[in-house]
């Protein structure tokens, strides 16, 4: 990591510089591959070597947890988003959507200049410093005459200096500051506050547990913090001495996260209190409870088994199996919150858990309140519902609006919209055109997190900082900066901050933040580890009687409909805000592999009673409204419930997003959870009717199952303990083995551990300049990817009858591979090290390496596919990018390689094991996947090559791969 | 054949150079919609090379599609021509004589037309050349491992040798045109063509030794071709490719469908220009005969692929043959087995073989079952290969059947100048089998 000891404000003048002279660059080379021209530097810019990359750590932006990063950049570009290995939060690794943030920053539908609604309507692109004397003349205007001077700054979680300032800001005006999030968690607030008095959400220690029940907290997806979950949640679940934890999931419908889980209960909505009181009932009948439940078998009493199987579907003797599982682990911890699930008694439900956790002894010790989440501190959904009420009364004058889209992310029942426009003047600070900023008077477009100095807390523990990975890309002006601009403008404010940049108002708020000391030694730190740290301290907590008190009422639904209706925050979209960038919209959803578009998920029965198939389009109809689209029969879903995910359904956002699947919020109601006031996700009962209409489901696989093959293979625990055979058999071979000297690359695959996330999948996007090509594309099976994950549906035993496993399937680097002497011109062949190596320049295109590849991992370029600028400023200069007529392929990041070799020579060495990192295996949250040299016998891919659950994909066809994978661990039946 | 026949020397030379008369307008109907076509293939074909061969159906896991399937069809029909000149030559059969002509030049036009696919399934077709071993300063080489190597030597060995062989046979009948003809441009065109023929002793001594030579050289190559098109395959590790049976299944295939070329072609010839006394139902007979041999050797091929897939107890193999009979494309398996197998049955029968129409409709069967075994060979087992994550249906698009129904207009656009322009019966060979010209029993029946 580079850092920077002259000071920022040098550097930022020296970054726009390089952006302004790669952007000339980028201008005259990027339209037609052919013409390919090379600038030089006129006047070399100091601390750029062109050929090496500078890294500079932040914060990722994309979804509250806060994760850090390290972007790279390359000749004043950003062209990578890493994982800050430094962060406590998520150690080094990301998920698809912090990956995919440089499309964020690179979109092309990014507002370039600030804009300012003319009479007739229109937006017209104006200078800074007139829409700056506009903005401040609004808010003049707003504070004068009759007007009653209501401000209101509506932002999303910016816990932090831009928070600080705000408040301040608003103070002086006398206006409002409300921070929005869509996914505010606020049940579970409330659950604690009942439950411990503490009106926060905690930290979770998944990876302190060995048993672990979730009741709809889809944590590898987007509760609270997915990439740090699935981090602990694949060390909780990985191998470790023969034994492994286990993964319970309670909810109507097996999410990415459900399908994770070595036991899926299906319950029925709203029931998840009455479930979690029967186990702790079970458990203390059983006296089984670590301490006497003291005062709570009254409560308890009233949730008999039989009873609790009644209410909540699920059987009396899955209960009692949790319940003995559960309270008979060393260590167990029941989380719960999701958004999905969530209803109008959710806090209630997490009262329940919390009760459940307290009976089986895990409060304070997998639940940590010595850390607490910033989005606990966010404004409530009742605050959003009196923000309404008083924009419909006329009440606000001027609204500014700041890194929230609640038009869109608000059910539309809610007339979030309406009221808006009974606003005189909304002034956005969106960096993109979304259904909110199409409604604002003045648009002052905010830098993205990557081009802007700023800081974020997403909790206690970890202060986050944020700075400019590159000069902006457009004229855009970070907000901080136009608050700070605009102060000198408004009587009330002006003199007031004795900065005239956010980046000194931020340097100096840090001053108060870093340990007292050399100040400029400490924020240099701060800016190389991407914020500052601490070590949380402990809380201790007990259950206050409070929790004993309450009534655990049934769950409230609205409308006669027949299911119920539940949208589901996706892991690509997050609430929405994912849904611009083409590399998300690609990547194939974990469970349907369905992409570029949204779907009903409907079980089978329902499928059949409804007279329908994958692909026909199902009309689907609540009070509030009517959502038409595709339906994908799965068998994760309980046969009354219906499943749409949140994000698609924009009516503006960009090219990528507008006009693109279905709104579920469309459906909702104004609902709110009862005790919490947080809006209830999970109440509408809906109809669903076939429309008649039919079209292909896009998707990237179109198979369920193995079809009797054997790609992942699995273990059975009982198997595994006992110590597997291992057999190493050598087949007689007609040529000698290959011999390979100082190294041969290698990998293992963990499939224990791979939740099928596919944030690899991302993250060998961004590396390796793999186009993305659209829905149209996808649908006629030309997706680009390099590793996709095979998604397989197996039939078990059990009453649920299915098992899901994830395979991610990428180039093998076979030591036999078939794919080479096939080719007539040599344009693959196998490199010295052990990779099948791929000449673009080589390629004729016969397409013969494809066809004879067993494990069908090369991927041809149907077309010379173009990235519309600036997405083409992402690329990675040290990958050719290939144009129409050649095959293309994963080959372990060879520039990766090449570049760590290159530095191993420099010292006269070689290359270490871990030295450097391919690129999906440096997002992988679940550290399932492992590179190395397996010539070096000491690297960690050599050792779990020869791992007891290693085996090789397709062995028999005696292709040698170079990637082992590890048995997924099945329990044996209980 | 010529028991009854009427025809003499003299008649000989004059049907058959009657052949090569100004074009009518019957064969300007034919020709200049022929010309269309191949210039809607050449559309096509520019297309597809500026906008990306995405514009074909190709999709993942199916890299090969129809132009490989119009490759192996191509290849395939080429091979009866040099089979019916060259080892029937060498086994004396005579009822090649009057046929032998149109085979061959079918063989070098088939062959001419094969050859452009591989290129134009290319993905950079302008890098073709890259294909053949030439010193180049880069000091890139060819790989001799891969079988796609193979096929050039393969297709351009066999597009030499037919070309010569079918040259070499047409001396001295070019030379019986070039003293008919008289019109200047004409008289030179032929004149150079036949070498200086004169039919002198010394030179027919030379020409039926030269003819046997290259009849011999010829023969191999049918066998040899279209094993190494087979090899395409069969050194893959793909199941439904990976098989040792490929060699023999795709000779006897070619053969099977060159046979059925060759009537489809004859036929209306023989109507139009009033072939009858030379193109005989003996020959047909012969011909069809030796389909029946060649459907018997295809239909055992179906057979024991389908056995040696279940046999094999490998979940891969009989996948995919049960999908073959089962899947998406059942149809066109079902059309190859009905066109190739059950359709070819009633030749067992002399009055379906020496009926003309019946026949006629067959050989059309034929051609339809042929190309859609390579279809199915190519397509099927592409789509469900060892991964079921990258399983995948194809289909062709507009382009490709364009080019393909430009690739036919090619193949008779070549014909149909050929027709025109050298004589479409060998006159000498038909010549060998008439009963030599006797002035005596003339004068007897004049007498």
């Amino acid at each position: 990591m580079s850092q920077d000891k002259k000071g920022g404000l040098k550097r930022r003048d020296f970054l726009k510089i390089i952006g302004v002279a790669g952007g000339t660059a980028a201008v005259t080379g990027a339209c037609s591959p052919p013409v390919e021209q090379i600038i030089p530097y006129v006047i070399p810019p100091e601390g750029i070597i062109p050929g090496l990359p500078n890294y500079y750590s932040s914060t990722c932006r994309e979804c509250p947890a806060g994760c850090g990063i390290v972007v790279k950049n390359r000749e004043g570009r950003a062209i990578k988003v890493e994982g800050n290995t430094k962060s406590p939060i998520n150690s080094g690794a990301t998920c698809a959507r912090g990956q995919a943030s440089l499309q964020g920053l690179y979109n092309p539908d990014r507002i370039k200049s600030p804009l300012l609604k003319n009479d007739d309507g229109r937006m017209k692109p104006l200078g800074w410093e007139s829409i700056e004397k506009s903005l401040s003349e609004k808010i003049v205007k707003a504070r004068s005459g009759d007007k009653s001077g209501n401000i209101v700054f509506l932002t999303n979680n910016i816990s932090g200096t831009l928070s600080t300032l705000i408040e301040d800001w608003m103070g002086v005006l006398g206006g409002a500051h409300i921070q929005y999030e869509t996914f505010a968690y606020e049940p579970l607030k409330e659950a604690n506050k009942i439950s411990f008095g503490i009106e926060k959400i905690p930290t979770y220690n998944i990876e302190k547990t060995d048993y672990l029940l979730s009741f709809g907290a889809d944590f590898l997806e987007t509760w609270l913090s997915p990439v740090e979950y699935t981090a602990d949640f694949s060390a909780m679940h990985s191998v470790k001495d023969k034994s492994v934890g286990k993964f319970v999931y309670i909810d109507p419908r097996a999410s990415l996260t459900g399908t994770n889980a070595d036991q899926w209960v299906s319950i029925k909505p709203g029931t998840e209190g009455v479930l979690a009181l029967g186990i702790a009932n079970v458990i203390v009948n059983e006296g089984l409870s670590s301490n006497s439940a003291g005062g709570l078998q009254g409560l308890l009493s009233n949730y008999s088994p039989d009873k609790v199987s009644s209410i909540t579907d699920v059987p009396k003797e899955v209960i009692t199996q949790i319940a003995k599982e559960f309270a008979g682990a060393d260590s167990s911890l029941a989380i719960g919150g999701g958004v999905a699930s969530s209803g109008t008694n959710a806090t209630q439900t997490l009262v329940a858990i919390n009760i459940l956790n307290y009976v089986a002894g895990n409060i304070g010790d997998t639940i940590d309140f010595g850390d607490t989440l910033s989005i606990s501190d966010v404004n409530s959904f009742q605050d959003m519902s009196s923000l309404i009420d008083s924009m419909n009364s006329g009440d606000i004058d001027l609204i500014l609006i700041h890194g929230v889209n609640p038009v869109f992310t608000l059910p539309k029942s809610m007339k979030f919209k309406e009221a808006l426009e009974k606003v005189d003047t909304i002034v956005s600070f969106s960096s993109f055109m979304d259904e909110t900023t199409e409604l604002s008077d003045l648009v002052l477009p905010d830098n993205t997190f990557l081009e802007s100095w700023g800081d974020y807390s997403p909790r206690t523990s970890v202060k986050g900082l944020t700075q400019p990975i590159m000069a902006p890309v457009f004229n855009t002006k970070s907000t901080g900066d136009v608050l700070l601009s605009i102060s000198g403008q408004v009587e009330e404010l002006n003199g007031r901050y004795v900065q005239t940049t956010y980046y000194d108002y931020l340097r100096d708020a840090w001053k108060d933040i870093l340990p007292s000391g050399d100040f400029d030694k400490e924020w240099n730190k701060a800016l190389e580890d991407g914020g500052f740290y601490e070590e949380p301290t402990k809380v201790a907590v007990s259950l206050s009687s409070a929790a004993m008190g309450i009534s655990f009422p049934d769950a409230e639904f609205k409308g006669e409909g027949e299911y119920y209706f539940m949208a589901y925050p996706s892991y690509r979209y997050y609430d929405g805000r994912g849904a611009n960038k083409p590399w998300l919209q690609e990547l194939p959803e974990a469970i349907t592999t369905g992409v570029w578009d949204s779907w009903v998920e409907v079980h089978p029965d329902t499928a059949k009673k409804l007279g329908i198939k994958l692909g026909d389009f199902v009309t689907i109809e609540s009070p509030n409204g009517t959502i038409d689209t595709q339906a994908y029969v799965y068998e994760g879903i309980r046969p009354d419930t219906l499943a749409v995910m949140i994000g698609q359904g924009h009516t503006a956002y960009g090219r990528y997003a507008k006009d693109r699947g279905v709104n579920p919020l469309d459906l909702l109601p104004v609902t709110t959870d009862q005790l919490s006031g947080g809006f209830a996700w999970l109440t509408t009962k809906v109809n669903a009717s076939r429309t008649g209409k039919h079209a292909q489901f896009v998707q990237t696989q179109y198979t369920t199952t193995q079809h009797d093959r054997v790609i992942a293979e699995t273990v059975a625990l009982s198997e595994l303990q006992k110590g597997i055979h291992h057999e190493e058999h050598h087949e007689a071979d007609f040529y000698p083995p290959r011999e390979y000297h100082t190294y041969r690359w290698g990998m293992a695959i963990d499939l224990q551990k791979c939740v099928g996330c596919g944030s690899c999948v991302t993250a060998c996007y961004a590396e390796n300049n793999i186009a993305f090509v659209g829905k149209d594309m996808v649908a006629k099976r030309r997706d680009m990817a390099w590793i996709r994950i095979e998604r397989y549906f197996e039939k078990t035993d059990d009453a649920k009858g299915f098992r899901t496993m994830y395979f991610p399937m990428l180039c093998q680097q076979c030591g036999n591979a078939p794919c080479e002497p096939v080719c007539p011109v040599f344009a693959t062949y196998h490199n010295p090290e052990g990779l099948n190596g791929m000449v673009y320049n080589r390629c004729v295109g016969t397409r013969y390496c494809a066809n004879n590849c067993t494990y069908k991992v090369r991927k041809f370029n149907w077309f010379t596919y173009k990235w519309p600028e600036p997405l083409d400023w992402q690329l990675n200069p040290d990958v050719t990018v290939r144009s129409k007529g050649v095959m293309e392929k994963c080959t372990f990041c060879v520039q990766r390689i090449n570049y760590a070799k290159d530095l191993a020579k420099d010292d006269s060495r070689d290359v270490g094991d871990g030295e450097f990192k391919v690129a999906c295996e440096q997002a992988c949250p679940a550290e399932a996947i492992v590179f190395g040299n397996l010539e070096d016998h000491e690297s960690n891919a050599s050792k779990l090559s020869h791992d007891d659950r290693g085996y090789r994909a397709l062995e028999f066809v005696n292709t040698q791969p170079a990637i082992t994978y590890l048995k997924k661990v099945v329990r044996d039946k209980a | 054949m010529s028991e009854q026949s009427t025809l003499t020397y003299a008649r000989v030379n004059e049907d058959v150079i009657r052949m090569l008369d100004k074009p009518t307008v019957k064969w300007l109907a034919l020709f200049i919609p022929t010309l269309g076509f191949v210039g809607f293939g050449l559309f096509c074909f520019i297309h597809q090379v500026y906008t990306g061969l995405g514009v074909a159906g190709y999709r993942h896991p199916v890299f090969w599609g129809v132009y490989i399937t119009d490759f192996v069809f191509w290849v395939g029909i080429a091979h009866s021509g040099t089979l019916i000149s060259a080892i029937l030559f060498l086994f004396r059969a005579n009822f090649r004589m009057s046929i032998y002509r149109i085979a061959e030049g079918m063989t070098v036009f088939a062959v001419l037309t094969a050859g452009l696919f591989p290129i134009i399934h290319l993905g950079r077709p302008w890098n073709f050349y890259w294909l053949f071993p030439y010193p180049n300063q880069r000091e890139l080489w060819v790989n001799f491992k891969s079988p796609l190597l193979w096929d050039v030597f393969a297709v351009s060995t066999y597009l030499t040798v037919s070309s010569l062989f079918f040259f070499v046979g047409l001396i001295p009948d070019i030379a019986a045109v070039r003293d008919r003809v008289t019109e200047a441009p004409r008289k030179f065109v032929y004149s150079v063509l036949s070498l200086g023929w004169k039919g002198s002793n010394w030179e027919w001594l030379h020409y039926t030794r030269a003819y046997l030579f290259f009849a011999a050289f010829a023969t191999p190559l049918v066998l040899s071709v279209h094993s190494v098109v087979s090899w395409d395959f069969a050194m893959s590790n793909l199941p439904g490719w990976h098989t040792t049976i490929f060699a023999p299944y795709f000779v006897a295939g070619a053969i099977f469908s060159g046979l059925g070329m060759v009537i489809t072609l004859t036929v209306p010839i023989r109507k139009i220009f009033h072939l009858e006394e030379y193109i005989t139902l003996d020959n047909y007979d012969g011909m069809a005969k030796l389909i029946i041999l060649t459907s018997l050797i295809v239909g055992y091929a179906y057979g024991v692929e389908f056995f040696l897939a279940w046999y094999s107890g490998s979940p891969y193999e009989w996948g995919q043959f049960y999908y073959r009979a089962t899947g998406e494309y059942a149809i066109f398996y079902w059309i190859m087995v009905v066109c190739n197998v059950v359709i070819p049955i009633p030749l067992w029968f002399k009055a379906v073989r020496r009926n003309i129409k019946v026949l006629f409709i067959i050989s059309i069967f034929i051609n339809i079952g042929m190309w859609f075994e390579r279809f199915n060979i190519i397509v099927i087992s592409l789509s469900q290969g060892f991964d079921p994550a990258a399983w995948g249906i194809y289909m062709p698009s507009w382009v490709e059947i364009g080019i393909t129904v430009g690739s036919f207009a090619w193949f008779f656009m070549f014909f149909l100048i050929f027709i025109k322009t050298l004589p479409a019966v060998s006159i000498a060979e038909m010549k060998e089998i008439l009963p030599v010209p006797n002035k005596g029993i003339k004068g007897d029946h004049a007498g």
